[in-house]
């Protein structure tokens, strides 16, 4: 714990409103110049556990340390190693895009105009407008040039593209790639929590499946997508008895048959040929898959 | 050069750029010297983290396929292979004793695996004497 390299370190984390528990005895730890997954479904704790990394909530057991610093006790530190965009975006209504982006940049020992140039041309807003008068789209637009431009380490992304079109959920995405990660390579950090998953598939290296407050799975993308895989077999005859048990899933129709497996797939793979299907495919699941496929599990 | 990721094959990101890579220089669609897309357009329009395609071409770089000129870009490298002549050996190999494993379970016969390589050898010929013409235009070559 406390190592000032590492972005983010969660330990034991657990929070309750009331009786409610949202975040029950987490832990996770992000390595700089990773983009890390927060993956869960509406009420499973994820705004709560980034709400207490941003010191708006206090861990009631456990711990939770921002590049080495805890946010209760550094706060103006933590704050300034970090950029957020939080899941409800709300300016001064009465300020415009100029002003808001001024107010933001004030808080900032350092601010790229440049970034933000290039950012509000791509977003085609325009600075005079009053922020009260943006859609839900512009206003998150403006959000990210805000979290942008500080050029912060880490980047700290709260549901960004939930309720956004399809076009914006790319642009958005787009303008993470582009202009966030032009930084040195290898030290922007980010972490997104979203369940809207299929969208940033590429840009994951690895994340944490959260269910009920609690962490489920994690683990690295590329990898994941190595080990759970989709196999499909279709056989002449009603498909014959064999020992399924390693199979995560099992659904069978008649003559076909389809498989989900974390791990062993090669084994179960070589099984299923020896009974000379007549079809035999495998293909890896999507992060989006493995996401329905562990809380369904 | 126009790249595509997918997310279902199992292979890690950073190996499909560098294997589609590869298979754009073999056809020829790229040419020794000419430019590969700087990292950031390219991870924007595969929606990809730059350090991925930084990734892909640094074993790229790696491999000898690509050379990078400080301030000006990534290359493609005239005589792409680093490796000795054994070591390249030995690499293909193993893709072939896949690929043989592969027809086995395929039911392919071996006349029919021969057959098969000729023809693919050839199709590679064709696409290359394709790509022969105008040098300096914008070709586009779509890998899968």
């Amino acid at each position: 714990m406390n190592s000032p390299t590492l972005p983010i370190q969660i330990e034991n984390l657990t929070y309750a409103y009331g009786s409610a528990e949202a975040v029950r005895d987490l832990s996770l730890t992000i390595q700089p110049g990773r983009c890390y997954g927060l993956f869960g479904r509406n009420g499973a704790g994820k705004t709560t556990t980034m709400r207490c990394l941003l010191n708006l909530l206090r861990p009631q057991r456990g711990q939770v340390r921002v590049f080495g610093l805890d946010p209760a006790k550094r706060e103006v530190e933590v704050k300034q190693s970090l950029s957020y965009v939080p899941d409800q975006v709300v300016f001064y209504p009465w300020m415009s895009i100029r002003e808001t982006l001024d107010y933001l940049a004030s808080f900032r020992p350092n601010w790229n105009r440049e970034i933000e140039r290039e950012l509000l041309g791509r977003f085609g807003l325009d600075p005079a407008q009053h922020t009260g008068n943006l859609s839900k789209g512009q206003r998150t637009q403006v959000a990210l040039i805000g979290a942008v431009c500080p050029e912060t380490d880490l980047l700290v992304l709260d549901e960004p593209t939930s309720g956004l079109d399809p076009i914006v959920r790319r642009e958005f995405i787009e303008a993470v790639i582009g202009a966030y990660q032009q930084g040195v390579p290898g030290r922007r950090t980010i972490l997104v929590s979203t369940h809207l998953i299929s969208e940033f598939e590429g840009l994951i290296d690895e994340f944490t499946i959260m269910d009920r407050g609690q962490a489920v799975l994690t683990l690295d993308a590329d990898h994941a997508r190595e080990r759970y895989q989709k196999i499909r077999a279709g056989f002449a005859e009603p498909v014959p008895e064999i020992d399924l048990r390693a199979a995560l899933r099992v659904r069978r129709d008649g003559r076909d048959l389809e498989l989900i497996v974390n791990g062993g797939g090669a084994g179960l793979l070589e099984r299923l040929r020896q009974l000379n299907p007549k079809r035999l495919s495998t293909e890896s699941l999507t992060l989006e898959e493995i996401f329905v496929a562990t809380l369904k599990a | 050069m126009l790249l595509k990721i997918n997310f279902k094959s199992g292979l890690p990101i950073y190996l499909q750029i560098v294997d589609q890579i590869k298979a754009v220089a073999a056809s020829g669609a790229l040419q020794p010297g000419e430019s590969l897309p700087s990292i950031r357009p390219l991870a924007e329009e595969l929606r990809v983290n730059r350090n991925t395609v930084a990734k892909a071409y640094s074993e790229l770089e790696s491999l000898g396929v690509i050379e990078t000129l400080p301030g000006r870009g990534c290359f493609l490298k005239e005589n792409h292979s680093a490796l000795r002549k054994e070591v390249r050996r030995k690499l293909l190999t193993e893709e072939i004793d896949q690929a043989i494993v592969q027809a086995h379970h395929l039911q392919v016969s071996r006349d029919e695996f021969l057959k098969l390589v000729h023809e693919r050898l050839n199709a590679l010929d064709d696409k290359r004497r394709g790509h022969e013409g105008p040098k300096e235009s914008q070709k586009k070559e779509e890998v899968r």
